[in-house]
């Protein structure tokens, strides 16, 4: 039983298509904005009176985290 | 009598010029891109000088949100950038991100993207051309708006630090090391300088890269959330119901998508420029 289940696996993940580096650059950005987002809100946490600063650092940091996603978008839209 | 207003805009990732020219003519630049980008600074213009017509102290409505817009700018911008450099670059700046976001909301009303020239196919009248795009949406508006920065970046922080400390801030030994450390360190912190000025030479790229990418992204996730039904090949009642209820919320995610990106591309330019003129008194020995 087992080996026919491996073997149709097999068979329909030959036939998985997609773009492989968006699904890793995406999954890689997404950790890492989950990361800055979390120390964030740690750090708003502790100190709610830095909200304002820690609100800029966090949106810079996230979105130098995004930027690596959106290179691999664009090779996507490029059907790389 | 439904299928008929099936748009399936699908953008192209270059814009393509509004006049179809067959051969070299004189309305070749004039993509969609570049028209907007004139209705855009138009309208922009126009509000400026209509909120700035009779300037009063108890300012009325529109005077009121120009001032809170410029008043909340200077500030930020002075809050990263220091209030002695950020005379010098608030206009720069805050003219970058007025003009992205007004754009990049403006690519959120319902003609932009649907209207143009196009053809017939079974699935009902496809628009290949849009007169109107978000300016954003395309490379060379926000390449253009990169590299014209990294101009200025460059003259400021010459023209703030000189040429020796500017090439002191890239290549110098840093941490404050002296003697006989500081000799022995040269060569690693020249390489360190190398790498320096490749990453500083990538950021034109991934400033472009990140708000071209963003918007073109949102255009390309709101078409195909419309045209959505009709991909499923729904009946045509379905596809019209979810063609108007499915894009309601991906539009208020745009409205965000698009003052984040405004927002990230005048933080990350003012950030870049206060890496880079800071002085030495505020670095401490």
């Amino acid at each position: 039983m087992i080996p026919h289940i491996l073997a149709a696996a097999a068979e329909t993940a030959s036939g998985i298509s997609g773009s492989f580096t968006l699904a890793i650059a995406g999954a890689a950005a997404a950790i890492g904005i989950g990361m800055i987002g979390g120390k964030a809100v740690e750090a708003v946490g502790r100190n709610p009176g830095a909200s304002g600063k820690v609100l800029t650092l966090s949106i810079i940091g996230m979105a130098l985290a995004e930027a690596i996603a959106i290179y691999a978008l664009i090779l996507a839209f490029q059907g790389r | 009598m439904l299928d008929s207003f099936f748009v399936a805009a699908a953008l192209t990732l270059d814009a393509p010029a509004i006049i179809p020219s067959s051969g070299e003519s004189f309305f070749d630049w004039l993509s969609n891109s570049v028209f907007v980008s004139f209705v855009v600074s138009a309208f922009i213009i126009w509000f400026a000088r209509q909120a700035t017509k009779q300037l009063t102290v108890v300012p009325g409505p529109t005077q009121n949100m120009f001032e809170a817009v410029v008043q909340g700018l200077y500030d930020l911008i002075e809050s990263i950038v220091g209030s002695h450099m950020v005379a010098r670059a608030f206009s720069l700046l805050a003219t970058l991100f007025i003009f992205i976001l007004v754009s990049n909301w403006f690519a959120l009303l319902p003609g932009v993207g649907s209207i143009g020239w196009g053809k017939d196919t079974p699935a009902g009248f496809e628009v290949l051309t849009p007169i109107l795009r978000p300016t954003t949406a395309d490379m060379n508006m926000t390449l253009a708006m990169a590299c014209v920065f990294m101009v200025f970046w460059l003259y400021w922080s010459i023209s703030e630090v000189g040429i020796k400390g500017f090439l002191d801030h890239i290549f110098g030994v840093k941490g404050g090391l002296t003697g006989f450390m500081a000799l022995a360190l040269i060569p690693v912190f020249l390489f360190v300088g190398v790498i320096e000025v490749v990453s500083m030479a990538f950021r034109p790229m991934s400033l472009s890269l990140r708000l071209f990418g963003n918007v073109f992204a949102g255009e390309t996730l709101l078409s195909t959330m419309i045209t959505l039904g009709k991909q499923l090949n729904l009946p045509d009642w379905i596809a019209y119901a979810l063609s108007v209820t499915i894009p309601v919320p991906f539009y208020f995610l745009e409205i965000l998508v698009g003052l984040l990106q405004a927002t990230v591309f005048l933080l990350l330019c003012s950030v870049y420029l206060q890496l880079s003129t800071s002085h030495d008194e505020e670095e401490g020995h």
